[in-house]
């Protein structure tokens, strides 16, 4: 046993420390902050190709591929990094298509697309999720009619978030409608400037924008077909195994800022700090974050063993956002009143971050499938419970 | 990063999981509850015999020279099989301290003795302020020429009434500095003026409340130095709650695989229970308990074993563990329904054995005060 990182990965977290304190910029960050972690924005692009350039946003990948053939521990232990320090974390062509990718993609494809992959240049958009089919991802009926080397597209996708500021749509659409639902489904790469998409903005509760978008007569070339044709369901559930980890950085530097508050702040005389049940909750919530650290390698490790994750991954995902959902809401009753006042008021708390998480942390547990399907996972795949 | 255990851990693990089930069903377990005793001297020399007893204590003094951290894999299958009798008691707390406060006489003694089966220890650290806390050691020990005189009562003392010698943790010195001023004593339990009474406790354990009338000990039974025992009783304090949480992540194994024999045995409603989609949540939820309990205990225990600062570590477990724990008995009771109910049915061992361990060498609440300390609020 050995819960610590080997000595090569504690100086590559130097490294990386190093890089992210000195690269960010307040402008970087606030425009990480407004769109929600994701990644493709123009500030974004220019620290994450910084990044890229040193093998940190692959670094698992081979290297012909633009990785370094690093741990996955290496790998979890970055992205987690990531977050703490404020970077985009959210990356769809790197840590969800490009996997998948990698492991079901023709030479050719992976020659394409994955150095320009690894290389930041190029960023996807999740495109999944469709007016009826949220959880039931199954249900999907963007229709792709097959016209020899290209397909037409039709059809509507909902909450599909990065579309606005991404380069290509990782798509799933239906090729075959008469057969069982899920064998009838393939995976696309579709250039977003493709004539024919539009992409209308829906303004979440957390201020950051995802999207619906139309496709009307859409041309793809065959060539960027993933795998196999109406193979696509089951390369979206890979995808889907590598979406569900969940770093708990952000949050876990909202808590570390939390806990200074109370080290600082005065109330009647002493400070928070000293309050029994502050104390209690702060302590509460460090605990479950060590327990979500040790889920989150714990899928490192698997991986690193040449096994994959099962429910483990439903199990991180689960915990670590409804952890995260606890922790912003400690830190709302801590600030009490202030807990309101927005960024930008000189009343403001923790630069109004407490309010700002405290609701985007409502969607972490609906995305990359529900706290319920999750536990459902668990149950089914973990526990072998009849389905 | 290497989660697992190595292979002579494994095989550790799955030669203790084979003899426990064939010596210690649960029906002996129910036995032993209402035994006297609390243990039968053949299962004890059977023990002694696989070298468990010894398993930490270095070889010079007839151990075996293993780990902390195979102590824990051991600890989690008696746990698992809700070993009874004095094991916790003689090893961890008698043994332990022994290992870190005896003088080289002492230990070369009774921690041989305790790797044959052959001696009995136990620790008397409790009082009826019922704490973990320097604060709460009011037992005192006054000079007296060559001796010192122990007078008070400690409780919830496990396995006294077995035990040969009793490590008594008493004050020798008033102070504002509680910490200070506590020293251990090992007192032969027959000394004159030790009365030991069992106390009837909802798990079956065997806790004593134990008298000190004016026990007369010599000075050479001072374990450590004078005034200085409390940090040694915290070290012993901190392994016990880690060796706690083991046996509770055995427990809640056992707990986890009662359960989901009897969802996916159980119909209702022309179906398996198991099928319902809130029990498969409360199934979901137990395994989360269980392996989050888990990962917690072997980090703690391999932070214990490789001698890294474990404070933090320690505190976050009990508290996790304990709470944790009891949860998932709980919904696993849920799970199963009436039957989980009747005595007969082993679930209810582990619902009180959970509770019991859960407040043994501090509670939730205390661990998550000490690591508020740890982490400066
Ligand atoms: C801000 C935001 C961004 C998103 N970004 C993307 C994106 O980039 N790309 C993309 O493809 N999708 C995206 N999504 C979609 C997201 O993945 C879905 O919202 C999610 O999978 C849930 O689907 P739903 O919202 O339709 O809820 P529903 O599926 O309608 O679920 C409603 C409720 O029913 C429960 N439920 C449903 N089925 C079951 C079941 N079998 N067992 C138990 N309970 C069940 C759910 O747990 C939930 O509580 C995004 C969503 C949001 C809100």
């Amino acid at each position: 046993m050995d819960f610590e990182f080997t000595k090569e990965e504690k100086a590559l977290q130097e490294e990386v420390r190093e890089f992210m304190k000195k690269e960010s910029t307040p402008e970087m960050l606030k425009e990480t902050e407004d769109m929600g972690d994701i990644y493709g924005g123009p500030e974004g692009r220019k620290i994450i190709r910084k990044m890229a350039a040193k093998g940190w946003l692959t670094p698992t990948w081979p290297k012909e591929y633009g990785g370094l053939g690093l741990s996955d521990v290496a790998s979890y232990m970055i992205r987690e990094e990531m977050g703490y320090h404020g970077l985009p974390f959210g990356f769809v062509a790197a840590h969800m298509a490009g996997p998948t990718i990698l492991r079901f993609g023709s030479d050719e494809m992976k020659k394409k697309w994955l150095p320009r992959i690894a290389s930041g240049e190029l960023e996807f958009a999740l495109g999944y999720t469709e007016p009826q089919a949220g959880s039931d991802l199954s249900a999907l009926n963007l229709r792709a009619e097959d016209k020899g080397d290209y397909f037409i597209l039709n059809g509507n996708k909902l909450f599909n978030t990065s579309c606005h500021i991404a380069d290509c749509h990782w798509l799933a659409c239906r090729t075959d409608f008469d057969v069982a639902k899920h064998k009838g489904v393939s995976m696309m790469i579709v250039d977003l400037k493709s004539p024919g998409i539009t992409i209308s903005p829906l303004i979440t509760m957390a201020g950051w924008q995802t999207n619906e978008v139309v496709y009307e007569d859409v041309r793809v070339p065959k060539e960027n077909l993933v795998g196999e044709k109406n193979k696509g369901f089951y390369y979206l559930m890979a995808a889907l195994d590598f979406e569900r980890m969940f770093p708990l950085g952000r949050y876990h530097r909202v808590f570390d800022e939390l806990v200074e508050y109370t080290k600082e702040t005065i109330v009647d005389g002493k400070t928070l700090s000293k309050d029994p049940l502050i104390r209690q909750k702060l302590a509460q919530l460090s605990t479950e974050i060590e327990v979500t650290r040790l889920l989150y390698y714990q899928l490192a490790h698997i991986l690193d063993k040449g096994g994959i994750p099962n429910y483990q991954s439903s199990m991180e995902k689960t915990f670590a956002t409804e952890c995260a959902q606890r922790i912003v809401n400690v830190g709302m009753d801590i600030l009490g009143l202030y807990g309101q006042i927005k960024e930008g008021s000189k009343w403001a708390q923790l630069k109004g971050k407490v309010e700002k998480f405290y609701r985007t942390s409502i969607v972490e547990t609906i995305y990359a499938g529900t706290s319920e399907i999750q536990r459902n996972i668990i149950a089914q795949r973990g526990l072998g419970l009849p389905r | 990063m290497d989660y697992d255990l190595n292979e002579e851990q494994e095989l550790l693990k799955k030669a203790a999981k084979g003899f426990l089930s064939k010596e210690c069903k649960p029906l002996f377990v129910r036995e032993m509850e209402e035994d006297p005793q609390g243990i039968t001297p053949e299962l004890w020399q059977k023990m002694a015999e696989l070298g468990w007893m010894g398993l930490i204590f270095p070889e010079e003094y007839g151990g075996i020279g293993g780990s902390y951290l195979d102590l824990m894999v051991l600890l989690v299958e008696m746990g698992y099989s809700c070993l009874p009798g004095p094991f916790f008691s003689t090893v961890i707390l008698g043994g332990m301290t022994l290992m870190e406060a005896g003088d080289e006489e002492k230990k070369q003694e009774l921690l041989g003795g305790i790797a044959e089966g052959k001696i009995f220890v136990t620790l008397a650290l409790t009082e009826a302020t019922a704490g973990y806390s320097p604060e709460r050691i009011a037992v005192k020990a006054e000079k007296d020429a060559d001796a010192f005189v122990i007078s008070g009562t400690k409780l919830f003392v496990p396995d006294a009434h077995l035990a040969n010698y009793i490590i008594c943790v008493a004050r020798t010195k008033e102070g504002e500095n509680k910490e200070d001023g506590i020293t251990l004593f090992l007192v032969d339990a027959k000394s004159q003026g030790v009365v030991i009474t069992p106390l009837k406790t909802f798990a079956g354990d065997k806790l004593n409340e134990v008298v000190f009338n004016n026990v007369k000990v010599p000075k050479g039974n001072i374990m450590g130095e004078l005034d200085k025992g409390w940090p040694i009783v915290k070290k012993v304090l901190q392994k016990a709650a880690i060796a706690k949480c083991a046996e509770m992540v055995g427990g809640g194994q056992r707990a986890l695989e009662l359960a989901i024999e009897q969802v996916t045995e159980r119909e209702q409603f022309g179906v398996k229970v198991g099928s319902f989609q809130a029990v498969q949540h409360h199934c979901a939820n137990i395994v989360t308990y269980l392996d989050t309990s888990r990962l917690m205990t072997h980090q703690a225990a391999w932070r214990i074993s490789e001698g890294l600062p474990c404070e933090r570590e320690i505190a976050m477990t009990k508290a996790w563990v304990t709470d944790s724990c009891r949860s998932l008995v709980a919904l696993a009771h849920q799970a199963v329904g009436g039957t989980g109910f009747m005595e007969e049915h082993d679930l209810q061992l582990y619902f009180r054995r959970t509770k019991a361990a859960g407040v043994y060498f501090g509670d939730a609440d205390f661990h998550r005060e000490a690591l508020a300390d740890v982490m400066g609020l």
